[in-house]
Protein backbone atom coordinates (compact mmCIF):
# COMPACT_ATOMS: atom_id res chain seq x y z
CA UNK A 1 0.00 0.00 0.00
CA UNK A 2 2.66 2.19 0.89
CA UNK A 3 4.78 1.57 -2.22
CA UNK A 4 1.36 1.85 -4.39
CA UNK A 5 1.78 5.93 -2.70
CA UNK A 6 5.28 6.36 -3.24
CA UNK A 7 5.39 4.92 -6.19
CA UNK A 8 4.61 8.10 -8.17
CA UNK A 9 7.00 10.13 -6.53
CA UNK A 10 9.30 7.33 -7.24
CA UNK A 11 9.15 7.64 -10.84
CA UNK A 12 9.43 11.45 -10.74
CA UNK A 13 12.60 11.11 -8.67
CA UNK A 14 13.97 8.20 -11.38
CA UNK A 15 12.59 10.48 -14.62
CA UNK A 16 14.68 13.62 -12.95
CA UNK A 17 17.84 11.66 -11.71
CA UNK A 18 17.87 10.06 -15.58
CA UNK A 19 16.83 13.10 -17.38
CA UNK A 20 20.46 14.51 -15.79
CA UNK A 21 22.13 11.93 -17.97
CA UNK A 22 20.23 12.18 -20.97
CA UNK A 23 22.77 12.47 -23.36
CA UNK A 24 24.29 9.17 -21.53
CA UNK A 25 21.48 7.86 -22.16
CA UNK A 26 20.89 8.15 -25.89
CA UNK A 27 24.87 6.90 -26.39
CA UNK A 28 23.19 4.01 -24.64
CA UNK A 29 20.39 3.28 -26.40
CA UNK A 30 22.01 3.96 -30.01
CA UNK A 31 24.80 1.40 -28.99
CA UNK A 32 22.31 -1.07 -28.92
CA UNK A 33 22.88 -1.25 -32.98
CA UNK A 34 22.80 -5.24 -33.43
CA UNK A 35 19.08 -5.09 -34.48
CA UNK A 36 20.47 -3.54 -37.40
CA UNK A 37 23.32 -5.26 -37.97
CA UNK A 38 21.56 -8.39 -38.18
CA UNK A 39 18.84 -6.92 -40.44
CA UNK A 40 21.71 -6.16 -42.85
CA UNK A 41 22.87 -9.54 -42.72
CA UNK A 42 19.57 -11.17 -42.99
CA UNK A 43 18.54 -8.64 -45.52
CA UNK A 44 20.83 -9.65 -48.21
CA UNK A 45 20.12 -13.70 -47.98
CA UNK A 46 16.62 -12.45 -48.29
CA UNK A 47 17.42 -10.68 -51.42
CA UNK A 48 19.01 -13.72 -52.59
CA UNK A 49 16.14 -15.45 -52.32
CA UNK A 50 17.57 -18.00 -49.83
CA UNK A 51 14.70 -16.62 -47.40
CA UNK A 52 11.39 -19.62 -48.58
CA UNK A 53 8.37 -17.30 -47.94
CA UNK A 54 10.52 -14.64 -46.12
CA UNK A 55 10.47 -11.49 -47.81
CA UNK A 56 13.07 -8.94 -47.44
CA UNK A 57 9.88 -6.61 -46.25
CA UNK A 58 9.27 -9.39 -43.46
CA UNK A 59 13.01 -9.37 -42.70
CA UNK A 60 12.93 -5.67 -42.03
CA UNK A 61 9.34 -5.44 -39.89
CA UNK A 62 11.26 -7.91 -37.81
CA UNK A 63 14.12 -6.54 -36.76
CA UNK A 64 12.78 -3.45 -36.38
CA UNK A 65 10.30 -4.88 -34.10
CA UNK A 66 13.26 -6.52 -32.51
CA UNK A 67 14.74 -3.00 -31.88
CA UNK A 68 11.43 -1.58 -30.17
CA UNK A 69 11.24 -4.69 -28.05
CA UNK A 70 14.92 -4.58 -26.87
CA UNK A 71 14.52 -0.81 -26.07
CA UNK A 72 11.20 -1.21 -24.61
CA UNK A 73 12.64 -4.15 -22.23
CA UNK A 74 16.17 -3.04 -21.49
CA UNK A 75 17.24 -3.76 -17.68
CA UNK A 76 20.51 -3.23 -16.56
CA UNK A 77 19.75 -4.67 -12.89
CA UNK A 78 22.20 -7.28 -12.70
CA UNK A 79 24.70 -5.03 -12.88
CA UNK A 80 23.63 -2.61 -10.40
CA UNK A 81 22.35 -5.68 -8.14
CA UNK A 82 25.93 -7.01 -7.89
CA UNK A 83 27.77 -3.94 -8.03
CA UNK A 84 25.31 -2.83 -5.14
CA UNK A 85 25.54 -6.52 -3.18
CA UNK A 86 29.51 -6.52 -3.46
CA UNK A 87 30.72 -2.96 -2.70
CA UNK A 88 27.64 -3.06 0.11
CA UNK A 89 25.61 -0.08 -1.58
CA UNK A 90 22.64 -2.26 -0.98
CA UNK A 91 22.74 -1.43 2.88
CA UNK A 92 21.44 1.74 3.03
CA UNK A 93 19.33 1.28 0.63
CA UNK A 94 17.71 -1.48 2.80
CA UNK A 95 17.24 0.81 5.13
CA UNK A 96 14.41 2.39 3.10
CA UNK A 97 11.04 1.64 4.26
CA UNK A 98 10.22 -0.42 1.32
CA UNK A 99 11.87 -3.14 -0.92
CA UNK A 100 14.84 -1.82 -2.90
CA UNK A 101 13.84 -3.23 -5.72
CA UNK A 102 11.50 -0.93 -6.37
CA UNK A 103 13.37 1.78 -6.57
CA UNK A 104 15.63 -0.26 -9.13
CA UNK A 105 12.16 -0.70 -11.05
CA UNK A 106 11.10 2.85 -10.96
CA UNK A 107 14.76 3.84 -12.14
CA UNK A 108 13.83 1.15 -14.98
CA UNK A 109 10.75 1.87 -16.40
CA UNK A 110 11.35 6.07 -15.71
CA UNK A 111 13.53 5.42 -18.78
CA UNK A 112 10.91 4.07 -21.16
CA UNK A 113 9.67 7.51 -22.14
CA UNK A 114 13.16 8.86 -22.96
CA UNK A 115 13.56 5.68 -25.00
CA UNK A 116 10.78 6.35 -26.69
CA UNK A 117 11.89 9.99 -27.66
CA UNK A 118 15.22 8.71 -29.14
CA UNK A 119 13.35 6.14 -31.00
CA UNK A 120 10.43 7.41 -33.06
CA UNK A 121 13.26 9.34 -35.36
CA UNK A 122 15.32 6.67 -35.62
CA UNK A 123 11.80 4.79 -36.81
CA UNK A 124 11.04 7.59 -38.91
CA UNK A 125 14.95 7.06 -40.43
CA UNK A 126 13.98 3.73 -40.94
CA UNK A 127 10.84 4.26 -42.51
CA UNK A 128 12.05 6.37 -45.23
CA UNK A 129 15.03 4.16 -46.02
CA UNK A 130 12.61 0.93 -46.01
CA UNK A 131 9.01 1.73 -45.91
CA UNK A 132 7.49 -2.07 -45.68
CA UNK A 133 10.03 -2.26 -42.59
CA UNK A 134 7.06 0.28 -40.20
CA UNK A 135 3.81 -1.38 -40.94
CA UNK A 136 0.98 0.52 -38.15
CA UNK A 137 -0.60 -2.53 -36.59
CA UNK A 138 -4.57 -2.62 -36.04
CA UNK A 139 -5.79 -2.60 -32.70
CA UNK A 140 -6.22 -5.96 -31.50
CA UNK A 141 -2.47 -6.82 -31.95
CA UNK A 142 -1.39 -3.90 -30.55
CA UNK A 143 -3.37 -4.79 -27.41
CA UNK A 144 -1.90 -8.30 -27.59
CA UNK A 145 1.27 -6.75 -28.37
CA UNK A 146 1.54 -4.72 -24.90
CA UNK A 147 0.04 -7.57 -22.74
CA UNK A 148 2.89 -9.52 -24.21
CA UNK A 149 5.72 -6.33 -23.96
CA UNK A 150 4.57 -5.97 -20.32
CA UNK A 151 4.83 -10.02 -19.78
CA UNK A 152 8.36 -9.89 -21.52
CA UNK A 153 9.65 -7.17 -19.45
CA UNK A 154 8.13 -9.01 -16.18
CA UNK A 155 10.57 -12.36 -17.17
CA UNK A 156 13.82 -10.27 -18.17
CA UNK A 157 13.17 -8.74 -14.85
CA UNK A 158 13.10 -11.71 -12.67
CA UNK A 159 16.20 -13.46 -14.58
CA UNK A 160 17.88 -10.34 -14.11
CA UNK A 161 16.78 -10.50 -10.00
CA UNK A 162 17.95 -14.59 -9.99
CA UNK A 163 21.35 -13.40 -11.43
CA UNK A 164 21.89 -10.39 -9.49
CA UNK A 165 20.97 -12.33 -6.25
CA UNK A 166 24.04 -14.71 -6.74
CA UNK A 167 26.32 -11.90 -6.12
CA UNK A 168 25.51 -12.65 -2.14
CA UNK A 169 27.34 -16.48 -3.05
CA UNK A 170 29.84 -15.59 -5.55
CA UNK A 171 32.16 -12.41 -6.72
CA UNK A 172 31.27 -13.37 -10.59
CA UNK A 173 28.15 -13.63 -10.91
CA UNK A 174 28.25 -11.79 -13.82
CA UNK A 175 29.85 -14.55 -15.44
CA UNK A 176 27.01 -16.60 -15.15
CA UNK A 177 24.76 -13.46 -16.63
CA UNK A 178 27.38 -13.17 -19.70
CA UNK A 179 26.67 -16.88 -20.32
CA UNK A 180 23.16 -16.72 -20.18
CA UNK A 181 23.35 -13.35 -22.31
CA UNK A 182 24.81 -15.16 -24.90
CA UNK A 183 22.60 -18.22 -24.79
CA UNK A 184 19.85 -15.72 -25.24
CA UNK A 185 20.90 -13.91 -27.92
CA UNK A 186 20.97 -17.19 -29.89
CA UNK A 187 17.79 -18.63 -28.90
CA UNK A 188 15.39 -15.64 -27.83
CA UNK A 189 14.43 -14.31 -31.75
CA UNK A 190 17.80 -11.89 -30.90
CA UNK A 191 20.11 -12.83 -33.56
CA UNK A 192 18.13 -15.76 -35.91
CA UNK A 193 13.91 -15.25 -35.96
CA UNK A 194 12.28 -18.00 -34.48
CA UNK A 195 11.03 -18.85 -37.78
CA UNK A 196 14.15 -19.41 -39.79
CA UNK A 197 15.76 -22.00 -37.23
CA UNK A 198 15.57 -25.43 -38.30
CA UNK A 199 12.11 -26.63 -37.27
CA UNK A 200 13.13 -28.78 -34.33
CA UNK A 201 15.51 -26.14 -33.11
CA UNK A 202 12.21 -23.85 -33.27
CA UNK A 203 10.37 -25.79 -31.18
CA UNK A 204 12.32 -25.83 -28.45
CA UNK A 205 13.33 -22.52 -28.48
CA UNK A 206 10.11 -21.50 -28.28
CA UNK A 207 9.30 -23.16 -25.10
CA UNK A 208 12.06 -21.25 -23.45
CA UNK A 209 12.62 -17.86 -20.99
CA UNK A 210 14.58 -16.65 -23.80
CA UNK A 211 11.94 -16.53 -26.33
CA UNK A 212 9.48 -14.73 -23.48
CA UNK A 213 11.32 -12.24 -23.18
CA UNK A 214 11.94 -11.09 -26.91
CA UNK A 215 10.35 -13.09 -29.62
CA UNK A 216 7.34 -13.31 -28.20
CA UNK A 217 6.04 -9.72 -28.15
CA UNK A 218 7.69 -9.51 -31.98
CA UNK A 219 6.09 -12.04 -33.28
CA UNK A 220 2.89 -11.38 -32.07
CA UNK A 221 3.14 -7.97 -33.49
CA UNK A 222 3.74 -9.37 -36.75
CA UNK A 223 0.98 -11.44 -36.59
CA UNK A 224 3.72 -15.12 -36.57
CA UNK A 225 2.50 -16.40 -33.65
CA UNK A 226 -0.85 -18.06 -32.28
CA UNK A 227 -1.30 -15.36 -29.00
CA UNK A 228 -2.89 -17.37 -26.72
CA UNK A 229 -0.75 -19.82 -26.33
CA UNK A 230 2.25 -17.67 -26.92
CA UNK A 231 0.91 -15.39 -24.06
CA UNK A 232 0.22 -18.55 -21.73
CA UNK A 233 3.64 -19.63 -22.06
CA UNK A 234 4.81 -15.92 -21.35
CA UNK A 235 2.46 -15.98 -18.45
CA UNK A 236 3.87 -18.97 -16.82
CA UNK A 237 7.15 -18.05 -17.15
CA UNK A 238 6.63 -14.82 -15.34
CA UNK A 239 5.17 -16.59 -12.56
CA UNK A 240 7.42 -19.19 -12.18
CA UNK A 241 10.61 -16.99 -12.13
CA UNK A 242 8.79 -14.92 -10.01
CA UNK A 243 8.70 -17.42 -7.47
CA UNK A 244 12.46 -18.52 -7.84
CA UNK A 245 13.64 -14.84 -7.90
CA UNK A 246 11.42 -13.84 -4.31
CA UNK A 247 12.84 -17.32 -3.25
CA UNK A 248 16.88 -15.94 -4.27
CA UNK A 249 16.24 -13.26 -2.74
CA UNK A 250 15.38 -14.27 0.89
CA UNK A 251 17.78 -16.27 0.95
CA UNK A 252 20.36 -13.93 -0.26
CA UNK A 253 19.05 -11.52 2.47
CA UNK A 254 19.81 -13.89 5.31
CA UNK A 255 23.37 -14.37 3.33
CA UNK A 256 23.89 -10.99 3.51
CA UNK A 257 22.78 -9.84 6.87
CA UNK A 258 24.88 -12.95 8.38
CA UNK A 259 28.36 -11.54 6.52
CA UNK A 260 26.85 -8.26 8.70
CA UNK A 261 27.63 -5.78 5.62
CA UNK B 1 62.46 -2.12 -25.15
CA UNK B 2 59.87 0.41 -23.53
CA UNK B 3 57.11 -1.69 -24.82
CA UNK B 4 58.38 -5.17 -23.74
CA UNK B 5 58.97 -3.55 -19.94
CA UNK B 6 54.86 -1.94 -20.97
CA UNK B 7 53.56 -5.61 -22.09
CA UNK B 8 55.04 -7.37 -19.56
CA UNK B 9 54.28 -5.72 -16.58
CA UNK B 10 50.40 -5.38 -18.13
CA UNK B 11 50.74 -9.30 -18.08
CA UNK B 12 51.59 -9.23 -15.14
CA UNK B 13 48.45 -7.71 -13.51
CA UNK B 14 46.32 -9.46 -15.00
CA UNK B 15 46.85 -12.91 -14.10
CA UNK B 16 46.53 -12.12 -10.43
CA UNK B 17 42.47 -13.05 -10.48
CA UNK B 18 42.94 -16.66 -11.63
CA UNK B 19 39.06 -17.84 -10.69
CA UNK B 20 37.83 -14.52 -12.67
CA UNK B 21 40.54 -15.03 -15.76
CA UNK B 22 39.06 -18.87 -16.56
CA UNK B 23 35.97 -17.21 -15.91
CA UNK B 24 36.52 -14.07 -18.70
CA UNK B 25 37.82 -17.09 -21.09
CA UNK B 26 34.68 -19.27 -21.09
CA UNK B 27 32.17 -16.33 -21.61
CA UNK B 28 34.71 -15.15 -24.37
CA UNK B 29 34.08 -18.52 -26.23
CA UNK B 30 30.73 -17.60 -25.97
CA UNK B 31 30.59 -14.60 -27.38
CA UNK B 32 32.53 -16.08 -30.27
CA UNK B 33 30.30 -18.70 -31.19
CA UNK B 34 27.51 -15.90 -30.96
CA UNK B 35 29.32 -14.47 -33.61
CA UNK B 36 29.85 -17.89 -36.00
CA UNK B 37 26.15 -18.98 -35.45
CA UNK B 38 24.37 -16.66 -37.11
CA UNK B 39 26.87 -17.11 -40.19
CA UNK B 40 26.15 -21.04 -40.35
CA UNK B 41 22.27 -20.39 -39.84
CA UNK B 42 22.04 -17.66 -42.91
CA UNK B 43 24.52 -19.96 -45.50
CA UNK B 44 22.36 -22.99 -44.18
CA UNK B 45 19.43 -21.28 -46.63
CA UNK B 46 21.68 -19.97 -49.79
CA UNK B 47 24.94 -20.98 -51.17
CA UNK B 48 26.26 -17.43 -52.04
CA UNK B 49 24.76 -13.98 -49.96
CA UNK B 50 25.39 -10.39 -51.50
CA UNK B 51 28.53 -12.56 -53.79
CA UNK B 52 29.93 -13.77 -51.01
CA UNK B 53 30.32 -17.40 -50.24
CA UNK B 54 29.97 -19.48 -46.62
CA UNK B 55 33.63 -20.02 -46.35
CA UNK B 56 34.91 -16.15 -47.45
CA UNK B 57 31.81 -14.76 -44.94
CA UNK B 58 33.94 -17.02 -42.50
CA UNK B 59 37.16 -15.32 -43.13
CA UNK B 60 35.47 -12.21 -42.53
CA UNK B 61 34.13 -13.43 -39.22
CA UNK B 62 37.26 -15.06 -38.43
CA UNK B 63 39.09 -10.93 -38.90
CA UNK B 64 36.19 -9.46 -37.31
CA UNK B 65 37.42 -11.89 -34.19
CA UNK B 66 40.85 -11.29 -34.21
CA UNK B 67 40.00 -7.56 -34.26
CA UNK B 68 37.86 -7.74 -31.26
CA UNK B 69 40.45 -9.87 -29.08
CA UNK B 70 42.70 -6.52 -30.06
CA UNK B 71 40.08 -4.16 -28.81
CA UNK B 72 39.62 -6.64 -25.97
CA UNK B 73 43.16 -7.37 -25.00
CA UNK B 74 44.65 -4.26 -25.45
CA UNK B 75 42.50 -1.12 -26.29
CA UNK B 76 39.49 -1.51 -24.27
CA UNK B 77 41.60 -2.04 -20.42
CA UNK B 78 43.89 0.89 -21.14
CA UNK B 79 41.23 3.59 -22.81
CA UNK B 80 39.34 2.68 -19.48
CA UNK B 81 41.78 3.28 -17.46
CA UNK B 82 42.58 6.58 -19.49
CA UNK B 83 38.68 7.96 -19.26
CA UNK B 84 39.26 7.09 -15.22
CA UNK B 85 42.68 9.11 -15.09
CA UNK B 86 41.25 11.98 -16.18
CA UNK B 87 38.32 11.49 -14.11
CA UNK B 88 40.67 11.55 -10.99
CA UNK B 89 43.31 13.33 -12.27
CA UNK B 90 46.13 10.92 -11.97
CA UNK B 91 46.88 11.12 -15.50
CA UNK B 92 49.23 13.65 -14.18
CA UNK B 93 51.73 10.47 -13.39
CA UNK B 94 51.73 9.56 -16.70
CA UNK B 95 52.92 12.73 -18.32
CA UNK B 96 55.53 13.08 -16.05
CA UNK B 97 57.51 9.80 -17.44
CA UNK B 98 60.16 10.22 -19.78
CA UNK B 99 58.42 7.93 -22.21
CA UNK B 100 55.96 9.20 -25.22
CA UNK B 101 52.30 9.67 -23.16
CA UNK B 102 50.57 8.58 -25.98
CA UNK B 103 52.29 5.04 -25.77
CA UNK B 104 52.12 4.35 -22.45
CA UNK B 105 48.55 5.28 -21.70
CA UNK B 106 47.82 2.86 -25.22
CA UNK B 107 50.17 0.42 -23.82
CA UNK B 108 50.02 0.33 -19.69
CA UNK B 109 47.70 -2.54 -19.03
CA UNK B 110 46.55 -5.64 -21.26
CA UNK B 111 43.59 -8.32 -20.78
CA UNK B 112 44.80 -11.69 -21.63
CA UNK B 113 41.49 -13.12 -20.64
CA UNK B 114 40.12 -11.54 -23.48
CA UNK B 115 42.40 -12.95 -26.28
CA UNK B 116 40.26 -15.71 -26.70
CA UNK B 117 37.76 -13.93 -28.82
CA UNK B 118 41.22 -13.70 -31.50
CA UNK B 119 41.63 -17.07 -30.66
CA UNK B 120 38.78 -18.28 -32.19
CA UNK B 121 38.92 -15.99 -34.56
CA UNK B 122 42.33 -17.81 -35.80
CA UNK B 123 40.45 -21.31 -35.58
CA UNK B 124 37.49 -19.41 -37.79
CA UNK B 125 40.63 -18.50 -40.40
CA UNK B 126 41.97 -21.99 -40.77
CA UNK B 127 38.19 -23.75 -41.16
CA UNK B 128 37.62 -21.26 -43.63
CA UNK B 129 40.69 -21.62 -45.26
CA UNK B 130 39.45 -25.53 -45.39
CA UNK B 131 37.69 -24.99 -47.94
CA UNK B 132 39.09 -22.35 -50.17
CA UNK B 133 42.05 -22.59 -52.18
CA UNK B 134 45.09 -22.06 -50.04
CA UNK B 135 46.31 -18.49 -51.10
CA UNK B 136 49.85 -17.93 -52.08
CA UNK B 137 52.58 -15.96 -50.01
CA UNK B 138 51.62 -12.61 -51.88
CA UNK B 139 47.99 -12.83 -50.80
CA UNK B 140 49.03 -14.19 -47.33
CA UNK B 141 51.65 -11.45 -46.93
CA UNK B 142 48.85 -8.67 -48.27
CA UNK B 143 46.01 -9.79 -45.83
CA UNK B 144 48.61 -9.33 -43.09
CA UNK B 145 49.37 -5.65 -44.13
CA UNK B 146 45.56 -4.69 -44.77
CA UNK B 147 44.74 -6.32 -41.27
CA UNK B 148 47.68 -4.50 -39.14
CA UNK B 149 46.30 -1.22 -41.56
CA UNK B 150 42.76 -1.77 -39.95
CA UNK B 151 44.25 -2.18 -36.65
CA UNK B 152 45.80 0.77 -36.62
CA UNK B 153 43.05 2.33 -37.91
CA UNK B 154 40.91 0.97 -35.19
CA UNK B 155 43.53 2.20 -32.94
CA UNK B 156 43.49 5.85 -33.84
CA UNK B 157 39.51 5.77 -34.24
CA UNK B 158 39.43 4.78 -30.27
CA UNK B 159 42.06 6.67 -28.89
CA UNK B 160 39.96 10.19 -30.88
CA UNK B 161 36.83 9.15 -28.99
CA UNK B 162 38.28 8.12 -26.09
CA UNK B 163 39.80 11.40 -26.00
CA UNK B 164 36.63 13.31 -25.81
CA UNK B 165 36.72 12.50 -22.49
CA UNK B 166 39.28 15.24 -21.79
CA UNK B 167 36.09 17.94 -22.11
CA UNK B 168 33.21 15.38 -21.12
CA UNK B 169 34.03 13.77 -18.25
CA UNK B 170 31.31 10.90 -18.63
CA UNK B 171 32.19 8.93 -21.90
CA UNK B 172 32.47 5.79 -20.56
CA UNK B 173 29.51 5.00 -22.63
CA UNK B 174 31.29 6.44 -25.37
CA UNK B 175 33.12 3.38 -26.12
CA UNK B 176 30.07 1.44 -25.51
CA UNK B 177 28.79 3.41 -28.80
CA UNK B 178 31.71 2.22 -30.21
CA UNK B 179 31.65 -1.16 -29.70
CA UNK B 180 28.22 -1.12 -31.12
CA UNK B 181 29.49 0.56 -34.50
CA UNK B 182 32.62 -1.78 -34.82
CA UNK B 183 29.72 -5.07 -34.55
CA UNK B 184 28.96 -4.07 -37.98
CA UNK B 185 32.01 -5.21 -39.16
CA UNK B 186 31.37 -8.80 -38.61
CA UNK B 187 29.68 -9.33 -41.89
CA UNK B 188 31.11 -9.19 -45.44
CA UNK B 189 31.35 -5.70 -47.39
CA UNK B 190 29.07 -6.59 -49.76
CA UNK B 191 25.72 -7.01 -47.02
CA UNK B 192 25.87 -3.27 -46.86
CA UNK B 193 24.41 -0.74 -49.40
CA UNK B 194 24.47 2.58 -50.58
CA UNK B 195 25.29 5.26 -47.89
CA UNK B 196 25.46 2.68 -44.74
CA UNK B 197 28.68 0.93 -46.93
CA UNK B 198 30.51 4.95 -47.40
CA UNK B 199 30.29 5.31 -43.60
CA UNK B 200 31.50 1.98 -42.85
CA UNK B 201 34.13 1.97 -44.91
CA UNK B 202 35.34 5.83 -45.24
CA UNK B 203 33.78 7.37 -41.70
CA UNK B 204 34.04 4.55 -39.34
CA UNK B 205 35.92 1.89 -41.36
CA UNK B 206 35.25 -1.26 -39.35
CA UNK B 207 33.69 -3.08 -42.74
CA UNK B 208 36.70 -2.09 -44.57
CA UNK B 209 39.32 -3.82 -41.58
CA UNK B 210 37.64 -7.06 -41.57
CA UNK B 211 36.44 -7.36 -45.39
CA UNK B 212 39.83 -6.26 -47.07
CA UNK B 213 42.03 -9.09 -45.30
CA UNK B 214 39.65 -11.55 -46.81
CA UNK B 215 39.25 -10.29 -50.22
CA UNK B 216 43.14 -10.23 -50.19
CA UNK B 217 43.41 -13.92 -49.32
CA UNK B 218 41.48 -15.03 -52.13
CA UNK B 219 43.65 -12.11 -54.14
CA UNK B 220 40.53 -10.20 -55.27
CA UNK B 221 41.74 -6.70 -53.52
CA UNK B 222 42.31 -4.04 -56.46
CA UNK B 223 44.88 -1.33 -56.31
CA UNK B 224 41.95 1.33 -55.49
CA UNK B 225 40.87 -0.80 -51.98
CA UNK B 226 44.11 -1.59 -50.99
CA UNK B 227 44.84 2.23 -51.15
CA UNK B 228 41.91 3.27 -49.30
CA UNK B 229 42.46 1.13 -46.42
CA UNK B 230 45.87 2.39 -46.28
CA UNK B 231 45.19 6.20 -46.66
CA UNK B 232 42.36 5.25 -43.88
CA UNK B 233 44.82 3.86 -41.23
CA UNK B 234 47.40 6.85 -41.90
CA UNK B 235 44.68 9.43 -41.91
CA UNK B 236 43.30 7.76 -38.76
CA UNK B 237 46.73 7.50 -36.59
CA UNK B 238 47.66 10.81 -37.72
CA UNK B 239 44.23 12.45 -36.72
CA UNK B 240 44.33 10.28 -33.58
CA UNK B 241 47.65 11.86 -32.05
CA UNK B 242 46.71 15.52 -33.69
CA UNK B 243 43.78 15.18 -30.96
CA UNK B 244 45.95 13.69 -28.08
CA UNK B 245 48.64 16.13 -28.32
CA UNK B 246 45.95 18.80 -27.90
CA UNK B 247 43.78 16.86 -25.59
CA UNK B 248 46.79 16.80 -23.41
CA UNK B 249 47.60 20.17 -23.74
CA UNK B 250 43.89 21.19 -22.71
CA UNK B 251 44.49 18.66 -19.85
CA UNK B 252 47.85 20.52 -18.45
CA UNK B 253 46.06 24.17 -19.23
CA UNK B 254 43.36 23.28 -16.74
CA UNK B 255 46.28 22.96 -13.53
CA UNK B 256 45.01 19.42 -12.99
Amino acid sequence: MRVLRAWPVLLRVAWAEMFAYRAEMVVWILGTSLPLVMLALWDAAAESGALAGFTAGEVARYFTAVLVVRQLTAIWLAWEFDHDVRTGALSPQLLRPMHPLWWRAAETLAAVPWRVVVLVPLLGALGAWRPEAVAPPDVATCGVFALSLALAWLVGWCVQVCFGCLAFWFEQALGAWQAWFFAWGLLSGYLVPLALMPPSLRDVAAWLPFYATLGAPVDLLLGHADPWGTLARQGAWAIVLAAVASAAWRAGMRRYGAVGA
Amino acid sequence: MAILGLVRTALAGAVQYRASFLLDATTGLGGALAVVLPIAFVYGRAPSIAGWTRPEALLVTGFFLLLQGFVGVVLEPNFAALVDAIRRGTLDFVLLKPADSQLVVSLQRLSPQRAWDGLAGVAVLAVALRDLPAPGPREAAAAAGLFAAGVLATYGLYLAVVCTSFWFVRVDNLRFLLAGVLDAGRWPMGVYRGWVRTLLTVVVPVVLVTSTPALALRGRVGPALAAQSLAVAVAMLLGSRWVWRVAVRRYGSAGG
